[in-house]
């Protein structure tokens, strides 16, 4: 019986005329563009110097900047209104000026003002950019502080060339899953109640299970599919590749999208229309991947907000699947994020069933 | 001057094309009717008359305005009625009223003396949502909302299909007055009543106009479609002595008793939809089950079907009773709801091979009863056609043919032929004729009268209580009426609860 009513899926997804293309771009959107556009990287920070001093000394100050990766050299305007005409023409992220008789006041023991200023408009490149640059303006002119620099040294252990790529690929994984799993399957069931097509089902013996899974797997095994195709581009695109087992990349995603599905279906089980569905589906889905700790880091939430991360099963997803994506954590690491989501799916697949009334 | 005219009207749609070559005029004030089946362009039609498509050629002229150009003044001039789902159900018979008012930029208090002979019918209700109407009311607020600004014109396009005889004839009796107001009306039904109610019809088929003339003569002309021989055999049934005698002695055995009731009540809160009711219908028979809009005919429908759980009350069908072993009864049913139940994208094979699946045949068997039915039905070719792309009729057969196409004890069948003109009707009775012949009990619900007169026995369902039940000739002796629309009317006019 549940080969009759996967095949019928299957071959509704196929005539559908948008389904199909969504499953290819899915993937190749995600993959391609995202990663690129969730950057918080603050690398290439162009820098404008404005030298009235024309020292040897402030050009090795020059120098000591454009040594360190961070900063790449702009132009040399030679006025202060010229950079910043730069600026607005987003030519310059930041301009340094050096002001006249530099090298002799420093000499001199006068304390000489070096200017800095950064375009804010991109925040973090704007803030992290003119703080670094100010730290090694004071390193240069006051060795001593440059001294207590050096003493501290930091040693980054997993992701070591500092790639933000690295760190979204995971969670980019955790949205398709999200957005194929928990919203196709529970807008095919609204579809069919508004169609009128699903009273037909509800007088034919088709037990609830089967008619629930037959909604289900077609959507897990394109989402797996999906899935791969993700992990690939990943490593065709960006080589990027898992750190860990592929097998428990597999085995939370299956947990997750289990979740998801469910979520979905007592969503929908309690929906008459598709607009309710819609708008109920998108309240959790949103407040969910927000919470999760997807874009910020969840520790950075208030107290009280850090508490809804318990019972958020993205967030153990996210957090799991980091784990072994970027660090290679092994069972053992990420085995109470598994029981965690395990449980998430399981109340919400008795929930999903029980809630589906074929006699009311 | 002419309130519409119509010149060589020509409109495709890709290669389909839906209309050629149309011409006719309507006099103002006349009640002009636009008959024929499905799928004839009559939709096409009003659309074009009403500005909402753009001709290929020809030319469209309403109450003096060319439809092409001039498509503002047209707009601010008729009133349309399309078929279904013009009403907001989320909002209530005040507000549906007034977001209609306002679109024309009148108000409610303005156009009140063009719509308070209709409106003043369901004023009462004005603060209930529209989704909670019954038919024959959602009709008058729909026609109240086409009126409110008070249009020369007015387009109805099957303003009946699915509304109860009594509530229809209100609805025309409606128009009647509209007229005596010098509005033009141009309505298309599959009801022969109100067709010979039109003072002019046309009749439309694949898109051409096949005639133009008083109802009498072109129901004369077109009589191979609108008045189809009666069903041979059908009256003979109760006629014959040797087939009653021979049911009579099939009857006595208790087994054949496949659907028996007891005092089955569901209420919803303090309303009682379904009201008591008893009855039992034998194997083999086809048994009416009729009822105005909001009788409570579907309720009861839900729950023989295993759908609904009845609130008090016993029964039992199929030889399962319906409280416990609702899933047991689903195995045994074959049902064919009111809204079309086939998947439209899926091809006729598909369908077929679904359903089929479901009630547990296996692929050989599948494979070999479609190409069976598909035969019989004169269906082969069509075979790997998408359901959807199917003709209104056709579906309806079809949708039927895969009800019974797992032998069921039962039937299920909730107004099947909706909006279908009468040759093809005749021809789903045929098939239902058929399926009794088998052995398989049918159980339908209809609000054409002529097919009631085809059942073997009738029940009339008012206010959610049984208000008559027998054969129909019984039912014409008992209520001293000439046919079965006299006694539905006569016993339908008792409810209180429709009429609310």
């Amino acid at each position: 019986m549940l080969k009759y009513l996967i095949e019928k899926e299957w071959l509704q997804i196929r005539r559908n005329a948008f389904l199909p293309q969504l499953i290819v771009m899915f993937p190749i959107t995600m993959m391609c563009v995202m990663p690129w556009i969730m950057n918080l990287e603050v690398k290439n920070i162009r820098v404008d110097v404005v030298d009235n001093d024309r020292s040897t000394r402030s050009i090795r100050l020059i120098g000591s900047v454009f040594a360190s990766n961070c900063f790449v050299q702009g132009g040399q305007p030679s006025t202060w209104e010229e950079a910043f005409g730069h600026i607005e023409t987003k030519r310059a992220d930041v301009v340094m000026v050096i002001p006249p008789h530099f090298s002799r006041d420093l000499a001199n023991g006068l304390h000489p003002q070096v200017l800095v200023a950064a375009n804010a408009v991109n925040g973090t490149k704007g803030s992290i950019g003119g703080v670094y640059l100010s730290q090694i303006i004071s390193a240069h002119v006051e060795p001593s502080a440059s001294a207590i620099r050096q003493k501290v040294s930091s040693l980054f252990l997993y992701n070591k060339n500092l790639d933000y790529k690295v760190y979204m690929i995971p969670a980019l994984l955790a949205e398709v899953l999200m957005l194929l799993c928990g919203f196709l399957p529970a807008f095919n069931i609204v579809g069919e109640k508004e169609a009128g097509t699903i009273e037909q089902m509800n007088v034919t013996p088709v037990p609830k299970w089967a008619f629930i899974l037959s909604k289900l797997i077609p959507y897990w095994m394109i989402a797996l599919f999906v899935l791969g195709v993700c992990l690939l581009l990943s490593w065709l695109v960006y080589d990027i590749t898992c750190q860990g087992s592929l097998w428990l990349v597999l085995l939370l995603s299956v947990l997750f999208s289990l979740f998801c599905s469910s979520l979905g279906l007592v969503i929908s089980n309690y929906s008459h229309t598709m607009y309710q569905a819609v708008f109920v589906m998108w309240f959790f889905v949103v407040c969910m991947l927000l919470l999760s700790g997807l874009y910020t880091p969840t520790r950075s939430m208030p107290d009280w907000a850090y508490l809804t991360t318990y019972v958020n099963p993205m967030c153990y997803f996210i957090d799991a699947i980091r784990t072994v994506f970027v660090r290679g954590g092994d069972f053992h690491s990420v085995a109470h994020q598994m029981l965690a989501l395990l449980c998430a799916a399981s109340v919400m697949g008795v929930w999903a069933v029980g809630s589906y009334r074929k006699n009311r | 001057m002419n309130a519409i005219e119509v010149n060589r009207l020509s409109k495709s749609f890709g290669r389909v094309r839906a209309l050629s070559d149309v011409s006719f005029t309507v006099g103002r004030g006349e009640l002009f009717g636009v008959i024929g089946p499905d799928g004839s362009g009559k939709t096409t039609l009003y659309r074009l008359l009403c500005s909402l498509l753009k001709a290929d050629s020809g030319m469209v002229c309403v109450d003096g305005f060319d439809a092409n150009s001039q498509m503002r003044e047209i707009r601010r001039r008729v009133g349309y009625m399309p078929g279904r789902f013009s009403l907001y159900p989320d909002l209530t018979v005040r507000e549906n009223l007034e977001f209609f008012a306002t679109l024309f930029g009148t108000t409610v208090d303005e156009g009140y003396d063009s719509i308070k002979a209709i409106y003043s019918q369901i004023e009462r209700f004005s603060q209930r949502k529209a989704g909670a109407l019954s038919g024959g009311m959602k009709q008058k607020l729909a026609l109240s909302c086409a009126l409110v600004h008070q249009p020369s014109v007015l387009f109805l396009d099957e303003p009946t299909t699915g509304v109860d005889p009594v509530s229809r004839k209100e609805f025309w009796e409606m128009l009647d007055a509209l007229r005596q107001r010098h509005i033009t009306i141009v309505a298309s039904t599959p009801y022969l009543d109100e067709v010979r109610h039109c003072e002019r019809v046309a009749f439309l088929s694949e898109g051409r106009v096949m005639g133009i003339g008083t109802p009498e003569v072109i129901l004369e002309q077109h009589a191979a479609v609108f008045n189809p021989p009666p069903l041979p055999g059908f009256h003979a049934v109760a006629a014959c002595p040797d087939d009653t005698s021979c049911r009579e002695e099939q009857d006595t055995g208790s087994e054949d008793t496949v659907i028996e009731v007891n005092h089955l009540v569901k209420a919803f809160g303090a309303f009682r939809a379904v009201d008591d009711i008893s009855f039992s219908v034998k194997r083999g028979e086809i048994f009416g089950f009729l009822g105005a809009n909001g009788a409570g005919k579907t309720t009861a429908m839900h729950i023989l079907t295993g759908l609904n759980q009845p609130t008090s009350g016993t029964g039992r069908v199929a030889g399962f009773d319906i409280c416990t072993e609702h899933e047991h009864i689903k195995r045994h049913i074959g049902y064919m709801s009111q809204n079309f139940s086939l998947y439209q994208n899926l091809t006729v094979a598909e369908n077929i091979r679904l359903f089929a699946g479901i009630y547990g045949m296996n692929d050989r068997e599948i494979a070999r009863k479609t190409d069976t039915l598909l035969t019989q039905l004169q269906f082969m070719e069509h075979k790997h056609d998408l359901v959807g792309k199917l003709p209104l009729g056709w579906k309806q057969k079809l949708a039927f043919s895969v009800a019974i196409f797992h032998e069921p004890a039962i039937v299920f069948l909730d107004e099947p032929t909706g909006g279908v003109d009468p040759a093809t009707r005749r021809q789903f009775w045929e098939l239902i004729k058929d399926a009794a012949r088998r052995g398989i009990t049918v159980f339908v619900t209809t609000h054409y009268m002529d097919e009631a007169e085809y059942c073997d026995r009738i029940s009339i369902m008012v206010d959610g209580k049984i208000g008559a039940i027998g054969t129909p000739d019984e039912l014409k002796r008992q209520f001293r009426q000439p046919d079965m629309d006299h006694v539905f009317t006569c016993l339908a006019r008792q409810a209180k609860r429709s009429s609310n």
